[in-house]
């Protein structure tokens, strides 16, 4: 750490870590209630746990990247931060939305579309706190007068995703229409613009952790994100293959699809290069444990597992199954969570101490714990996803009558995503009591503004 | 490759393909009110998917396959469980499934009339929407569209004494056996006809010129099906032989009257 203002990223970590804790609590419930019979039908039934639980899992990631941002552009421009109390006062906007997001889906106010539920009046605060965000890191670079690939590919990547929330904002009267926007911010976010936050964090990290060469490293991230938007941008396609839009986007689907995996496969060579070339040398062991692991699972989890179901001949039998849940866990794990989890990771011992690193039983327990419990959920989800594509899709058997014939699947899935928890439980506890707390005195902070102010 | 090298293929590349995307978009949209057949989207139908956003169906079910997957997708429901059906279901879900028995419930929305209304011709909508062929074959609720495929079913027992649910479940028990034979799968034809949307036809065929038999309406033909299958036979390869049903013609003995009232029941919610 170099630059006082970058403390300011402690706090969105704090923020970002307690919901990912409670985002499991929620996990953990939805898991549970495949089950079935649900005790807690009258309160909490599973489309409110379903909701918060996807919910607070984009909140407490865009947080993390938040929190990535401030920590990262202060130091690639060489400034402080322009305003350390504008992040300050959007952290707390933030957080109360995601709060009051999160309380209104238990008394059921909610938009009702996938991911997007958000009703429109918290809609517009989340607009209204990104703008806030891209001002801030706007003036920033504007004050350091200093842009490097990295940091730009990141801060790109953010301004696209408030971008691309737009859309988010309209309603239409024909439900195929509906579905077709909302596909531009879910899946453009997270197949599309996210991917150049996760290579950008991940140059970043690569960079710091591996000592590799800058200019070759952000040759190279050029073109992850270059095969990322080619094959991701037209990929949107293989959410369209049966909504209600014309044929071709199945062959649109079909092609760019399996070009999707190219780019996950580019940032996992990519960190295998870096670390070949450069050793691994770093002594913060478990940011490297998290930085290579999401270019590794995310080639697994979104790349091949993607892969798995976005052929239209497949897809037209497993589409809307348990197929699509194994893909998307893994794939959220893989590309955000850990890269996310990395930041924090690398970041804390400058946060909370000034020395370089630390390494703990907990954290190392929380790697491997997460890791394994991810593999595991995924597994029973594929065992269940395809033994329900086989029998209610292909034999024909009723969709009630199936799911009882899955329960053995479910018990893997609460038992393995209990496994889970427990790993990001150890984070926290790493986390929030054996790395320490920044020191209090420390926190006025030289920013600009209030330098500017000051003089 | 050089940086800027990499940096142009990254550039040109988000912008060709960006610029084919926004072209499709167009397109789709030029192309989409026919294959959604948006004229006729209506008040109804337009208040019907508020209450489906506002009620958050699409946590639990799917529609069109996108959602949830804790509860059946409804893609085609209008069309296998026909509107008199689905009000009675959005009533009250507790009078047709069973926690106990099925391990999950949907919990009582509590729609009004006008509400029940709007979701079921939003639901009706959907159901026509061109899905390029998907699903493939019908995504039942339950049972299944091959007999004896579902070994061990519990849906055999009832979940409430409603006459269209035990005529469901002696529907489907052996004996009677009247599901070893039909299915009620649309286009499902196995010895006999599938009795898909059979109150409809039903409705239709003592209408017909043919038709010489005593049934006045519908209950009245499913019921003189039953108990007397000669009265008006369906021709079809192996349905009859000779003018002759091929159904078993002693359904008035071997079956008690009021067997043979719920089997109508339940056959009669199929429209």
């Amino acid at each position: 750490m170099r630059y006082r203002s970058q403390r300011v990223a402690y706090p969105y970590f704090v923020v970002a870590l307690l919901l990912f804790g409670l985002q499991m609590v929620f996990g953990l419930l939805s898991a549970a209630k495949y089950l079935g019979p649900d005790p807690l039908i009258a309160i909490l039934p599973f489309d409110v746990t379903k909701v918060i639980h996807t919910n607070l899992l984009l909140v407490w990631v865009i947080t993390g990247f938040m929190g990535a941002a401030y920590y990262v552009v202060p130091e690639e421009s060489r400034v402080e931060l322009y305003s350390v109390r504008l992040a300050y006062v959007q952290l707390v906007i933030w957080t109360a939305m995601g709060v009051t997001a999160v309380v209104g889906y238990v008394f059921g106010w909610s938009a009702g579309n996938k991911l997007l539920e958000q009703p429109f009046p918290l809609k517009i605060v989340i607009v209204i706190v990104m703008l806030m965000f891209l001002y801030n890191l706007f003036m920033t670079i504007r004050a350091g007068g200093r842009l490097t690939t990295t940091e730009g590919v990141l801060v790109a990547g953010l301004a696209c995703t408030a971008l691309l929330y737009l859309p988010a904002l309209l309603e239409f009267d024909n439900y195929t229409v509906t579905i077709f926007y909302r596909w531009w911010t879910v899946h453009l976010w997270v197949e599309g613009v996210w991917e150049m936050i996760q290579g950008g964090l991940l140059a970043y990290l690569l960079i710091r952790l591996s000592g590799a060469d800058r200019e070759v490293m952000e040759k190279w991230l050029y073109v992850i994100v270059g095969l990322t938007f080619i094959s991701g941008i037209l990929g949107t396609a293989h959410h369209y293959y049966w909504i209600g839009v014309p044929r071709y986007w199945l062959v649109f689907g079909g092609f760019f699809s399996a070009l999707e995996p190219l780019s996950f496969f580019a940032m996992a060579m990519y960190a295998y290069y870096a670390m070949r070339r450069s050793g691994l040398a770093h002594p913060n062991t478990m940011a490297l444990h998290w930085t290579i692991g999401s270019a590794v699972f995310s080639a697994l989890g979104a790349g091949i597992l993607g892969l798995a179901h976005t052929w239209p001949a497949v897809n037209k039998w497993t589409h809307g199954t348990l197929i699509t849940p194994m893909h998307g866990h893994m794939a959220f794990f893989g590309a955000y969570v850990m890269i996310v989890l990395g930041m924090i990771t690398y970041a804390l011992p400058g946060l909370t101490g000034g020395q370089e690193s630390r390494e703990t039983a907990a954290g190392s327990w929380a790697f491997w714990l997460q890791v394994a419990g991810m593999f595991g959920m995924t597994m029973a989800f594929a065992a269940a996803g395809l033994t329900q594509t086989y029998l209610e899709r292909i034999l024909g058997i009723g969709y009630l009558d199936t799911q009882l014939k899955l329960q053995v699947h479910f018990l893997m899935l609460v038992a393995t995503g209990t496994l889970y928890v427990l790993g990001v439980a150890l984070f926290l506890w790493d986390f929030f009591f054996l790395a320490g707390r920044p020191s209090a005195g420390r926190e006025e902070a030289g920013d600009l503004a209030s330098a500017r102010s000051a003089s | 490759m050089t940086k800027r090298g990499t940096r142009l293929f990254f550039v040109i590349g988000t912008l060709a393909s960006a610029l084919i995307f926004v072209g499709l978009t167009i397109d789709s949209h030029r192309q989409i009110p026919k294959l959604t057949n948006s004229a006729a989207i209506d008040a109804s139908v337009i208040a019907g998917k508020q209450v489906w956003h506002r009620k958050n169906c699409t946590n639990c079910h799917t529609l069109l396959g996108e959602g949830a997957y804790y509860a059946p997708d409804l893609t085609q429901i209008a069309a296998q469980r026909g509107d008199a059906y689905l009000r009675e279901f959005l009533k009250d879900p507790a009078k047709f499934y069973s926690e106990q028995r099925d391990g999950r419930l949907m919990p009582n929305q509590n729609l009004t009339d006008q509400q029940i209304a709007d979701v079921i011709a939003f639901l009706t909508w959907v159901g026509r929407i061109d899905t390029q062929g998907w699903p493939p074959r019908p995504i039942l609720v339950r049972g299944s569209a091959v007999p004896g495929a579902n070994v061990g079913a519990p849906t055999l027992q009832p979940a409430s004494n409603d006459p269209v649910e035990l005529g469901r479940v002696l529907f489907n028990a052996t004996p009677p056996g009247c599901a070893a034979c039909h299915s009620v799968a649309p286009g499902v034809n196995i010895v006999g006809p599938t009795l898909a949307g059979i109150a409809s036809t039903a409705e239709a065929r003592i209408k017909a010129s043919d038709y010489h038999g005593g049934a006045k309406d519908a209950a009245g033909y499913i019921h003189e099906s039953i108990v007397n299958p000669n009265a008006y036979v369906l021709t079809g390869p192996t349905y009859s032989a000779g003018g002759r049903s091929l159904m078993p013609p002693d359904y008035a003995q071997t079956l008690k009257p009021e067997q043979v009232d719920r089997i109508v029941a339940y056959l009669l919610s199929l429209k």
